[in-house]
């Protein structure tokens, strides 16, 4: 089986999540006896045509003059499309085309009609839930473009449930075409022998727990209901820290928020630190907390379950099916300090559940967001879509 | 000969001269006796039309907000759903073991739908310029012309022929993008009666020298 996959970010090149999570699954997919094709943008230093690990990427002039990010978004497909076109002619051929989100996902489109192949479209994220809604008219017309997407997808591959539900009703498609494929950890990555205590004086003082917060600052992560959180536990008479990884517009805001409290002291803001350091930190961490108010997959959360840290997360978004309520995890309320709060206390102060839960997590990890596995969910779903395809009448000839 | 012509704009949808051009060109074609399909970006009235042996094809652009009425992010959008209903007009004749022997693309809206079909398809392709936009814009330098002039200068690199109505367009065109291009410029005066089998003799030229190739 032969698979395009379109994506605008690639290892070197990256921006979001998308890059390594691509870099994952075609990987994977490889180990699996998939012939992969990545078409992606071109990057100072990076090969036009490379080889890595099995997988072929290709590279294209992303360069296009516009008057807007959208145009630019646009007119780069073209040349993605272009790239793809002369790709399929020079390879005779593909199976499946597979797009990641709307930034390739026209190209795709284009691609789908030019070779009469069944287009398979991965919906990392919407519009919508980005913004939080359509506000103006640069969002509404992402959002259409992201609608006509799923509607030319002969399959949608979704990370959540909960993202399934929000694709289906945001774009008014049936839920039977969507199929859910969460994202996957590499555990291996995790175990390292490193110096414990070098690790955790970095970041606290021997006798504070290390409550670990990793993402964004922005108010969707929630980090101000851990900071409200912190005073409670304080009051319990445990001696906790808050670490906070990560950059954010909000970031003078929270640390306003700490003051207020009291707790300058109590809550280090890292900044950007190098994965190494982080898979570390999360070893030496006491809790991990992912506090989101909307959240479409966190992986930050299975970072921690592979990394044998507890954790307490909200119950919202795709948190809610990663983590399992006294079983892998503790799950709270979103927007709540008093049970977060009480998440964390339950998991300081009894040891035998903390090991109880952690070695759950991390036999999720293994069995549930492997890459192996999610490799070969996903040869289920293109084979799948090529047999409806072999079966109908819409071929070349 | 059976031609493929991508436009903006055909009757009853009428903005500029182009429509009134590309229909007297189309209806000339089949007198003789040639088989020719129209496809035209119109939002209000998508769908098929046998027009006195014309095939028109109107496309509407699956994308209906575009911010700050911006005509790039139009064009792109359209350009895609332009490749979709070609791309089916291609397989349908495929089916009938036929295929299209030429594209004929006017102006630089269809230049990106264009470039793809010949690049999927092998199908020569010929490019009318009307105007340019160094001479339209009012802000020549501003990042829309410079995107549009980026197209118009992609669509003469790509096309076998680059027609023109007059000398004079000719000639600004090779200024602005280049005097290499000199060997594919014609230029067609669209007067008269007898420019239809002009535009004709430049299509069998095409069509033989990718023969040739």
């Amino acid at each position: 089986m032969r698979v395009l996959h379109l994506s605008w970010e690639f290892p070197p090149r990256i921006i979001g999540g998308l890059a390594s999570h691509l870099f994952d699954l075609s990987r994977a997919l490889t180990r699996r006896g998939v012939e992969i094709h990545v078409v992606t943008c071109n990057f100072p230093g990076a090969k036009e045509y490379e080889i890595v690990e099995g997988v072929n990427v290709h590279r294209f002039e992303a360069y296009a003059a516009g008057d807007s990010f959208l145009s630019w978004a646009l007119r780069m497909q073209k040349n993605m499309e272009r790239k793809g076109c002369d790709l399929i002619s020079l390879i005779k051929g593909v199976d499946v085309i597979h797009a990641h989100d709307w930034l390739s996902g026209v190209a795709g489109i284009g691609l789908k009609h030019l070779y009469r192949k069944p287009l398979i479209t991965t919906m990392h994220s919407t519009e919508y839930g980005r913004r939080n809604g359509i506000h103006n008219d640069l969002q509404a017309c992402i959002h259409e473009i992201e609608s006509w997407l799923c509607y030319e997808s002969w399959r949608i591959i979704t990370c959540s449930y909960y993202m399934r539900d929000h694709v289906s009703w945001c774009f008014r498609v049936p839920e039977n075409k969507v199929c859910v494929i969460p994202n996957g950890v590499d555990v291996t990555k995790f175990n390292f022998v490193f110096n414990y205590w070098e690790i955790r004086n970095r970041f606290a003082h021997a006798s504070e727990k290390i409550l670990l917060f990793v993402g964004r600052l922005v108010p969707e992560k929630g980090l101000d209901v851990l900071i409200k959180a912190l005073p409670i536990i304080l009051g319990k008479g445990v001696n906790a820290k808050i670490v906070v990884v990560g950059e954010g517009p909000q970031r003078d805001e929270y640390q306003r928020l700490a003051k207020d409290h009291g707790l300058g002291n109590k809550i280090l803001f890292t900044g950007h630190i190098d994965d190494w350091t982080l898979r570390a930190l999360y070893r030496v961490a006491d809790v991990a907390i992912v506090p989101s108010r909307f959240e479409p997959f966190g992986i930050v959360a299975l970072e921690a379950m592979a990394a044998h840290c507890p954790l307490v997360a909200s119950s919202i978004g795709g948190l809610d099916e990663i983590v399992d309520h006294e079983g892998t995890g503790l799950k709270v309320p979103p927007n709540n300090p008093e049970a977060l709060a009480w998440g964390i206390l339950r998991i300081i102060r009894d040891v035998g559940f903390k090991d109880w839960i952690v070695n759950n997590a991390y036999q999720k990890c293994l069995w549930n967001y492997n890459w192996d596995k999610i490799a070969e969910w996903t040869i289920g779903v293109y084979e799948a879509i090529l047999h409806e395809y072999n079966a109908g009448s819409w071929k070349p000839v | 000969m059976r031609v493929l012509i991508l436009t903006w704009e055909y009757p009853p949808k009428r903005l500029g001269n182009v429509s009134d051009h590309v229909s007297t060109l189309a209806h000339e074609l089949v007198k003789r006796e040639n088989e020719v399909e129209v496809m035209v970006l119109d939002d209000l009235r998508p769908g098929f039309e046998d027009v006195y042996g014309v095939h028109v094809h109107r496309v509407a652009n699956p994308v209906k907000t575009h911010p700050m009425a911006s005509v790039l992010t139009y064009a792109m959008t359209a350009s895609v759903q332009i490749e979709n209903e070609a791309s089916n007009i291609v397989y349908f004749y495929k089916q009938h073991q036929k295929s299209i022997d030429l594209i004929h693309a006017h102006e630089w809206l269809t230049i990106s739908p264009a470039i793809s079909l010949k690049h999927a398809f092998n199908i020569p392709f010929v490019l009318t310029l009307h105007s340019i936009e160094g001479h339209r814009s009012h802000n020549r330098f501003g990042p829309l012309s410079i995107a549009i002039k980026e197209i118009e200068d992609t669509g003469i690199w790509e096309s076998n022929k680059v027609i023109t109505n007059t000398d004079w367009l000719k000639n600004e065109i090779l200024r602005y993008y280049g005097d290499g291009h000199r060997k594919k410029m014609d230029v067609v005066w669209p007067v008269g009666k007898g420019w239809v089998d002009e535009v004709f003799s430049v299509y069998q030229r095409v069509a033989q020298e990718t023969l040739q190739a």
